[in-house]
């Protein structure tokens, strides 16, 4: 697993949407300037903005390169008129034809939902058991320091090694598949959580005490939620990694247990079918880029403090939890608040405290 | 640039209210016998002690803050950067790593402070609104965590979005990132004072503002303050803040911090932006400040001699 993902990559600083004063400073200085304003050089400016559309076409320009070379190398109408045989790549239009037959014979949806299936159940508990321990060894250096030398195997183990122990350990079936994904990424899920914890300023720490917050209201009330939008960032890339690790698992295996892409990939190995292998090479990064996608929309719907989004998920939420305290406040006293703001105002009046903010000048002694 | 001072007879006149002048005061026989809200005795804070990185930030730190029946004190800690003054104000909050105090006693109403309480609040320089929380759910933070139900949470939470200068109807339900530098301070204010705390305590509060909302906010803090009975610790490297501000202002050396000089000043008659443009003001402003570098300079000389 790459290391050397940070998991802040999509999460703007927390100061990025009021920089909207700043937006329209520039454009009314955009409009002055617009007379003098160099032509446009597409490579120039270093970091510099491009739209949506200059984005797409020059992805697509990108994908129209790969498939140019592709065309060029396999061109030919006999093996011995290209420049690569079919036995080694088979040609863009032959690989796409078979299309249908991979989706009909093969059962492609099928398939991609029993490896996604597998990868979901096995992440979820990963994430399930991972970021409570991550968090709370955050929270706790004690607990960070005594499983460290774990994470340290779990991080740097090859994954691929772990495949045979699973057999043993998980049988041959569903599970084997489940426990290897949440083997090789319950350690990553751990790590960035307790990162994303200790990234917290301590200066929300320090403020939640002044206001009489315990030490559990602390963890509930701002770490958790303030480590949130940054566990969860790091929980859509491990994710896309995760994916990539059943492929592995469904390429291995023992006895018959069947389905998953890796499944087919390792079928058409055996009969020659290579169209099939390309084929699923190009679907899987599409499957994992509209996984990604979803996770992205969740993730916006969930911190629009953070994202300056509609916040629909934010919002049930909320809802959910002012019905849990509603219900638990049930069953307890509330308790009485200090002083009313009213009350104390008309105290405020009593001997020996300083004239009002709006005392006339007639009152005041002058030196 | 002679605003009447005598630092040594102690006379017993009362602050009279007014131009910011410094007054000579000191504490009548009837203050001395009030029990204190806020002691510090011998107080010394040393980090890292014993190794090659030792770090000594306040050194014998003593001063005592009466409590004045119906009426707190606002009292400003003035001193360069770096000189220990958020260290005295952590201290008292009772904050770590500045808690506890490597040698002396740092007392809250005659008990040892042991831990960080609503009792007294804070406000930093940093912006420290909580991102998640939208304005109404930042200021009744410390109700939430007393236990006190939702409605009314959200009453004395309007009521004191109001009290602050907010707008209810717009603001309340705002995240911190919509929100300017004033007024995420007034949140601040507002999130300390809706518990009210026996103590407040400033770090900086407006250092970040622009000097007209820098202005406002002060004003809006005394008369916030006029209408508490809460004691005020203000920290700033301002001068003009610290005369316009304080009953007594505690003049700081340069690290390891220690109280260079304790000045009595009038309370303010105007608001802010009146006051400091005001020859008479300027002049109490440029006596602290000439006081300040006559102060360090004999600092110098004593360490040169010793």
């Amino acid at each position: 697993m790459p290391e050397a993902h940070s998991p802040q990559n999509d999460i703007p600083p927390s100061a990025a949407p009021p920089a909207r004063p700043e937006q329209a400073a520039a454009e009314s200085a955009d409009v002055i300037v617009r007379r003098s304003r160099p032509p446009v050089r597409p490579f120039r400016g270093l970091r510099s903005e491009i739209s949506t559309g200059g984005t797409l076409l020059l992805g697509l320009c990108g994908i129209l390169a790969v498939l140019a070379v592709w065309w060029l190398l396999t061109r030919g109408e006999t093996p011995e008129q290209r420049w690569l045989s079919p036995t080694l790549l088979p040609s863009p239009a032959e690989t796409f034809a078979d299309f249908p037959r991979l989706w009909f014979e093969e059962e492609l949806t099928r398939n991609a939902a029993v490896s996604l299936r597998r990868v979901v159940l096995g992440f979820g508990l990963a994430a399930l058991i991972g970021v409570p321990v991550g968090i709370l060894c955050g929270c706790f250096r004690s607990l960070g320091a005594l499983l460290a030398p774990l994470l340290i195997v779990g991080r740097n183990i090859p994954v691929a090694a772990l495949i045979p122990l699973t057999f043993f350990w998980f049988g041959i079936g569903e599970q084997q598949k489940m426990m290897f994904i949440f083997i090789a990424s319950v350690a990553f899920v751990v790590i960035d959580s307790a990162n994303a914890v200790g990234e917290i300023s301590g200066r929300y720490i320090d403020t939640a005490y002044t206001l009489g917050a315990s030490r559990r209201q602390i963890i509930t009330k701002v770490i958790v939620p303030l480590a949130m939008p940054s566990i969860f960032n790091s929980l859509r890339l491990l994710f896309g990694i995760a994916f990539g690790y059943i492929m592995l698992a469904e390429l291995v295996r023992l006895g018959s247990e069947a389905g998953g892409l890796g499944f087919i990939i390792n079928a058409a190995q055996r009969r020659g079918m290579r169209t099939y292998i390309l084929l699923i090479l190009m679907i899987i990064p599409l499957i994992a880029l509209a996984v990604d996608r979803l996770l992205y929309w969740i993730q916006r719907q969930l911190f629009p403090y953070y994202y300056g989004s509609e916040g629909w998920l934010h919002r049930a939420l909320v809802l959910v939890l002012r019905g849990c305290e509603d219900v638990a406040a049930m069953f307890r006293r509330p308790a009485e608040p200090p002083l009313a703001l009213s009350r104390s105002a008309d105290q405020s009046r009593a001997p020996g405290s300083g004239p009002g903010p709006a005392a006339p000048q007639s009152e005041t002694k002058k030196p | 640039m002679t605003p009447e001072i005598a630092q040594d007879p102690p006379s017993k006149s009362i602050a009279s209210i007014g131009m910011g002048r410094i007054v000579d005061r000191s504490e009548t026989a009837a203050e001395a016998g009030l029990p204190c809200v806020v002691e510090f005795r011998n107080v010394s804070k040393t980090y890292n002690a014993g190794r090659r990185n030792a770090f000594t930030a306040i050194e014998n730190i003593n001063f005592r803050v009466r409590d004045l029946p119906g009426h707190g004190e606002l009292v400003c800690v003035l001193g360069p950067s770096g000189c220990g003054k958020s260290t005295i104000l952590r201290l008292i909050a009772g904050l770590p790593p500045q808690h506890p105090p490597t040698t002396g006693e740092v007392l809250v109403g005659g008990a040892p402070v042991l831990r960080p309480g609503a009792d007294r609040g804070m406000v930093f320089q940093d912006y420290t609104s909580f991102d998640h929380r939208t304005v109404l759910e930042n200021i009744t933070f410390g109700l939430e965590c007393m236990g006190v139900d939702r409605r009314r949470r959200r009453e004395l939470g309007y009521e004191w979005i109001e009290h602050v200068g907010l707008d209810p109807k717009h603001d309340a339900l705002k995240y911190p990132h919509e929100l300017s530098g004033g007024m995420r301070q007034r949140v601040a204010i507002a999130r300390s004072l809706i518990l009210r705390p026996r103590i407040i305590l400033m770090d900086e509060p407006f250092g970040a503002l622009d000097p007209q909302t820098r202005m406002n906010m002060q004003d809006l803090l005394l008369s916030l303050w006029r209408e508490s009975e809460a004691t005020i610790f203000f920290v700033t490297h301002s001068i003009e803040e610290a005369v316009f501000l304080a009953d007594r202002i505690y003049i700081m050396s340069k690290a390891p911090g220690t109280i260079l000089r304790e000045l009595w000043v009038e309370p303010s008659d105007r608001p802010a932006r009146q006051m400091q443009g005001d020859p008479r003001f300027l002049e109490t402003v440029n006596y602290v400040r000439n006081l300040i570098t006559q102060l360090e300079l004999e600092g110098r000389i004593a360490e040169g001699t010793t």
